[in-house]
């Protein structure tokens, strides 16, 4: 019993970040931006939430200090592709180096130096029962991408706001011959993207291993990306998503533990197999249909209004 | 609103060449302030970062050493993403390529004869090209984006690099450390220059540009290539296959960026190691873009971001400053370039207050 609930909530920890993660690049994707610079992104959020977390100890402070970090970075990717319209696809890798190259010089000073992991929202009496525990036995961030999967979802679909910025990803020119400032709401866009891979990588230092290490995302900013695809731009389904890959992260940590018939795997392949998932989950969706059919119609294409 | 972008009738060439030197001249004005701010020596940085390099005759075998695997994997890219096929995954082919290479050293270890280094190399290529094979496959037969594709199948191949030199190649006398042995003699790439480490890669380097130039310039491959990325609806027209060139453009890539990856195992290297995998093939996508995707340009590009390494190095050594500096000098000079961009395609004009005009 105590196994399976240990299993569920690393399960959880490992799915939370990227699943932040992803939900922001959803919402810039259906405005129409493709933003490839997650992991940067995230990379700079995680740098970020390591030194509030180390100067403060103030892991709120630190999670805003991340979601702040995430979102100045992308602003210089919505400086360049939205007002100088330049190709999104390049300027998300340049912006992937950057973040990684920044995060290392940031955090230079820092390596060898333990924070202290973030505390679980509840107070520890009502998680003693495993059964509670696997309810109430979680940080904040926890609970906060779960508000955000239904947040966000509300968002595109219920209010107005939402719809303007569907409107902008499907049809931009009819949304700006209609009034509505095509840059404007890529730029908010973008900006919410780039606070919630800030808050996703901030995650890392305060959630999973509380110390700070060169590229500690590891490629997760970019599962991110590929899990908007899988899930079609739906947010539940992304939720579903992440937690498929919560739990190949998982079986890599316990065959890496050692013991039990998860080990006669060697290690190396277990590290490998969310990346091998990822492809797998991607041919799947696209056997299943087309799956670029759901797909923003303008994702990608720079808005060029008076030309 | 003073200044007005307006659209060329055609992209300016003028600006298509000079942008990508002055987005490395923009680097050094805005890295030295950079880095001055966060207190460092910014001036200094930006000295022994893209000058010392240069001025050092020393360091100059670096240069070549080090732009050699940039040109190659950067000429791939270049072919590649004129036809808008994104491979973003250089790194993982490079890598294979370089596994391939390691296999038939390890397989022919302690033999003689100069068939080893050719079959190394060749094997090295096809490993490259079959690894880009991957992402081909699925985009053609079933749409699935190869930007993530590719980026997976790196993350995955740095794995196995791990698996194979902790467990079966791994060298008997090595201690405990997860390495292959040290490659025979014939494994090895010879030297160019005697009393240097320039290695038969460097004038390789410099020959696959050249030829990458003249068949992109001259051949119906070359033509296709620019067309079906350019204009993808008039090369249907043509007869131009999308998918045919899609492949072509992955296996060429993958190829080339194998091609670097065995010829560093067998040069520098000399055998497999953890720390095999440094990032070449990701550097070589801003090499690329700062060649403008032109083999000769990309040979140009491939040099200057030579000098960011060394000139990286040199500064962690003189003024302490953290090698992670050179990832955002690179980067930097990505981001002026991408800026740059609207240059070609866009002019600025002054706008004479108009009220006229304005209401309009």
């Amino acid at each position: 019993m105590d196994i399976y609930i240990a299993i569920i909530v690393t399960l959880v920890g490992a799915a939370s970040p990227i699943l932040i993660a992803a939900l922001g690049e959803l919402v810039v994707e259906k405005a129409g931006v493709l933003n490839l610079g997650v992991e940067g992104m995230m990379l700079v959020g995680a740098i970020a939430g390591f030194a509030g977390q180390y100067y403060t100890g103030n892991p709120y402070f630190a999670l805003l200090c991340g979601a702040f970090a995430g979102a100045a970075t992308s602003l210089i990717f919505g400086f360049l592709t939205l007002s100088l319209s330049a190709n999104q696809t390049a300027t998300g890798l340049a912006l992937t180096i950057f973040g990684t190259g920044f995060s290392a010089l940031a955090g230079a000073p820092f390596s060898a130096r333990p924070i202290e992991l973030m505390r679980p929202l509840f107070p520890l009496e009502l998680a003693t029962h495993p059964i509670l525990r696997v309810i109430f036995g979680y940080a904040a961030p926890v609970y906060f991408s779960f508000i955000m999967v239904f947040a966000v979802w509300y968002f595109l679909k219920k209010t107005r706001a939402g719809l303007i910025l569907r409107a902008v990803g499907e049809n931009d020119l009819s949304a700006h011959s209609i009034g509505y400032s095509v840059i404007g709401v890529r730029y908010a866009a973008v900006l919410f993207g780039g606070a919630m891979a800030g808050i996703a990588g901030a995650c890392f230092p305060l959630l999973l291993t509380p110390q700070w290490a060169e590229r500690m995302t590891a490629g997760r900013g970019w599962i991110a990306v590929a899990l908007v695809v899988f899930a079609s731009w739906r947010p539940f389904r992304l939720l579903a998503g992440a937690y498929l890959f919560g739990l190949v992260m998982t079986m890599e940590l316990y065959a890496k533990a050692g013991g039990g018939p998860l080990s006669v795997i060697p290690s190396e392949l277990w590290a490998a197999l969310p990346y091998l998932a990822t492809i797998v989950v991607l041919v799947l969706i696209s056997i299943r249909r087309d799956a670029s059919s759901n797909a923003p119609a303008c994702l990608g294409r720079p808005f060029l209004p008076s030309n | 609103m003073l200044f007005r972008l307006e659209k060329r009738q055609e992209p300016s060439r003028f600006m298509l060449y000079a942008t990508p030197v002055a987005s490395v001249l923009l680097t050094m004005v805005v890295g030295a302030i950079i880095f001055s701010l966060i207190g460092y020596d910014g001036i200094g940085a930006v000295r022994e970062i893209f000058f010392t390099p240069l001025t050092n005759a020393y360091k100059w075998q670096d240069l070549g050493v080090k732009a050699a695997p940039l040109v190659i994997i950067g000429v791939g890219l270049s072919i590649a993403y004129r036809a808008n096929v994104w491979n973003i995954g250089a790194e993982g082919q490079y890598i294979m390529g370089g596994l391939a290479g390691t296999w038939v050293a390890l397989a022919t270890y302690g033999m003689t004869g100069p068939w080893i280094l050719p079959l190394m190399i060749l094997a090295g290529v096809v490993g490259g090209a079959l690894y880009a094979a991957i992402p081909a496959l699925l985009k053609t037969r079933l749409n699935v984006n190869e930007i993530l594709t590719s980026l997976m199948l790196t993350y995955a191949s740095v794995q196995l690099i791990y698996y194979l030199i902790r467990a079966p190649w791994k060298d008997p006398m090595g201690m405990g450390f997860p390495q292959t042995r040290l490659f025979s003699e014939a494994a090895r790439l010879p030297t160019v220059i005697p009393g240097t480490i320039v290695h038969l890669g460097v004038p390789i380097a410099v020959l696959v540009a050249l030829a990458a130039w003249f068949i992109m310039s001259r051949s119906v491959f070359g033509y296709q290539m620019k067309v079906v990325g350019a204009a993808p609806h008039a090369a249907r027209y043509g007869g131009f296959s999308e998918n045919k060139t899609i492949w072509l453009a992955l296996l060429v890539s993958g190829a080339l960026a194998g091609l670097a990856g065995v010829l560093e195992v067998a040069g520098p290297f000399q055998r497999m190691v953890p720390g095999f995998p440094t990032n070449y093939g990701f550097t070589a996508i801003i090499v690329a873009f700062l060649g403008r995707l032109n083999p000769l340009g990309v040979l140009f590009a491939g040099i200057v971001m030579a000098i960011t390494f060394v000139g990286g190095e040199v500064a962690q050594t003189t003024i302490g400053l953290p090698n992670a500096a050179t990832g955002i000098f690179q980067a930097m000079v990505l981001f002026f370039l991408l800026a740059g961009d609207i240059l070609v395609r866009y002019r600025i004009r002054r706008v004479v207050a108009n009220p006229a005009a304005g209401a309009a």
